[in-house]
């Protein structure tokens, strides 16, 4: 149990002369569950595909549980649920399920996973009859219906409303917790921010920050510093210590700044009064714009 | 893989469409032909409405084994089930096979179909033995088929895989002489009749139907199509999956 689940060692991928991947390194520790963040083209669905063994980095090497990817997933240890996945017309919901039992060395029980992947009521329904939610639904049964060793979710809930979102989640964090690795790749910064022990950010193919959700916003962010202005002018705001930028919006002012303690201080300083005033913590959005820019 | 099998086999039940044209229009064929022909005089023991039988069952067994892969493989490209079974531990043998056998099944109906037709119709009569060495034979010999219908399926694209696949199924049928005898076609197409798999593949029929074995020659072409298309279609189901 001492291999990484996945090791990406300066990884580039083109397709013709766009480099989707340009020198992508990230290591992936057993038992984490790591984002991948990004915006549309950054790279992700490459990277996703590349480590499932379905595309051969151009350069570079990508390794899996100790392997080369597609020996990894021939070997059963890898569940994934793509982003264009389809699924075999003509047969039940069930019956997909039971192939992916099939396939695998150490299925999970049918019933459990019909459950946990909230297919029971739907269970004898036909595979090309099926709503976009519960197409995924059917996806993620397939992915974990091995119990694999590391599952790889690329933009796993798209199509899914928030009850189902939120009970998705719940069950990879049940996974998570017995020790599965996972990797997603999502454009959704909550997502990343509430389901991620890390997060990989990428922009134009290679890793832009990696780190726990917390220090991407620490390092990036910025804090933000707002009152009411009311009819005063703004003028001089933004000489105040450490403010970048100054937002004004009807009464009252948002002024960003990397160290709010030193922005507050010097506001109390200056004026005599500063009605409502809030400090917000960094946050991810800024930090990713920020950074993807 | 079985279990892969069991769901080639199961979804084509559903496919209404695929089983009236399969099943319907070899029976309609033979009743046609049969009865266009049906002044023709014997040829090496074997009645017209015997050849007639063979050269159907052949057909419709062709038809179902090329029909029920390639378009159906084509599909599943375009709609993204193949990058699916590509990252589940299945290999690219089990996949083909599993299409294959699952195809060759679907050849058997239509054979015993045609069969069923030609007794009904014209009181065709033959030796138990001649009945269960053709039905075999013919059910045996749609492999190479069902292997060119997969490798169809992987080479053309989702829209022309139907339209390509059925124009070499009525190619096959008509230069093969399951339409009309090969002897009516002229002599540079008669030589390449020789080398088609259908034509092969009807011989079998037709040669016991006359009271002779298959030659060596035919089972040695047929199984040469289907390990020449087997290989092209391992080939192309890799290549396939690659994204770009």
């Amino acid at each position: 149990m001492s291999e990484n689940a996945v090791d990406f060692n300066d990884v580039a991928k083109n397709f013709g002369p766009v480099r989707a991947v340009d020198g992508l390194s990230m290591t992936i520790e057993r038992g984490e569950t790591v984002a991948l963040l990004g915006p549309n083209g950054a790279g992700k669905s490459t990277a996703a595909n590349l480590l499932l063994g379905l595309l051969r980095p151009t350069a570079g090497r990508v390794t899996v549980l100790g392997a080369r990817p597609d020996e990894s997933v021939a070997a059963g240890r890898v569940g994934a649920m793509l982003q264009d996945g389809g699924l075999m017309p003509g047969v039940s919901v069930a019956a997909l399920v039971g192939l992916a039992r099939a396939l695998y060395p150490h299925p999970r029980p049918l019933a459990d996973l019909l459950v946990e992947a909230d297919l029971t009521g739907i269970a004898n329904r036909r595979a090309d009859r099926l709503s976009g939610g519960q197409a995924q639904r059917l996806r993620f049964a397939m992915a974990i219906a091995g119990d694999p060793d590391l599952l790889v979710l690329d933009e796993p809930t798209t199509a899914m409303d928030v009850e189902a979102r939120q009970a998705f989640w719940a069950n990879v964090r049940g996974y998570a917790a017995h020790g599965t690795t996972v990797l997603f790749a999502t454009h959704y910064l909550e997502e990343a921010d509430e389901n991620a022990d890390r997060i990989v950010v990428v922009a134009h193919g290679r890793v832009v920050i990696d780190g726990t959700p917390s220090k991407i916003k620490s390092t990036a962010g910025q804090q933000r510093v707002r009152f009411t202005l009311g009819d005063e002018s703004i003028a001089g705001l933004d000489r105040l210590p450490g403010v970048t930028a100054v937002d004004l919006r009807g009464p009252s002012v948002t002024l960003r700044t990397t160290d709010a303690e030193a922005t507050v201080r010097a506001l109390f300083a200056a004026r005599d009064r500063v009605p409502d005033i809030e400090v917000h913590g960094a946050d991810l959005e800024d930090a990713f714009l920020a950074l993807t820019r | 893989m079985s279990t892969l099998l069991r769901l080639e086999i199961r979804r084509m039940l559903t496919d209404t469409r695929f089983l009236i044209l399969m099943l319907a229009m070899p029976i309609a064929m033979y009743l046609l032909f049969s009865t266009i022909f049906a002044g023709t005089p014997p040829v090496n023991g074997m009645s017209e409405a015997v050849r007639d039988m063979i050269s159907m069952a052949a057909f419709g067994a062709i038809g179902a084994a090329l029909m029920a892969t390639a378009p159906r493989i084509a599909q599943e490209r375009t709609n993204g089930w193949l990058r699916q079974l590509r990252i589940m531990p299945v290999s690219t043998g089990q996949v083909i096979t599993a299409k294959v056998l699952a195809a060759m099944t679907w050849g058997l109906p239509a054979i015993v179909l045609v069969d069923l037709t030609a007794v009904v119709a014209h009181g065709v009569t033959m030796p138990a033995w001649q009945w269960v060495a053709i039905g075999g034979l013919l059910w045996l010999g749609t492999a190479p088929f069902a292997a060119l219908g997969t490798f169809l399926g992987y080479l053309t694209g989702g829209e022309s895989a139907f339209g390509v696949t059925y124009g070499i199924y009525l190619f096959l049928a008509a230069l093969g002489g399951l339409w009309m005898p090969v002897t009516i076609l002229p002599t540079a197409l008669q030589h390449i009749a020789t080398v088609l798999p259908s034509n092969r593949f009807a011989e079998l029929g037709w040669r016991i139907a006359g009271g002779a074995a298959p030659t060596l020659v035919d089972a040695a072409m047929l199984a040469g199509w289907l390990v020449v298309f087997t290989g092209l279609a391992g080939v192309l189901y890799r290549r396939s999956n690659a994204l770009r």
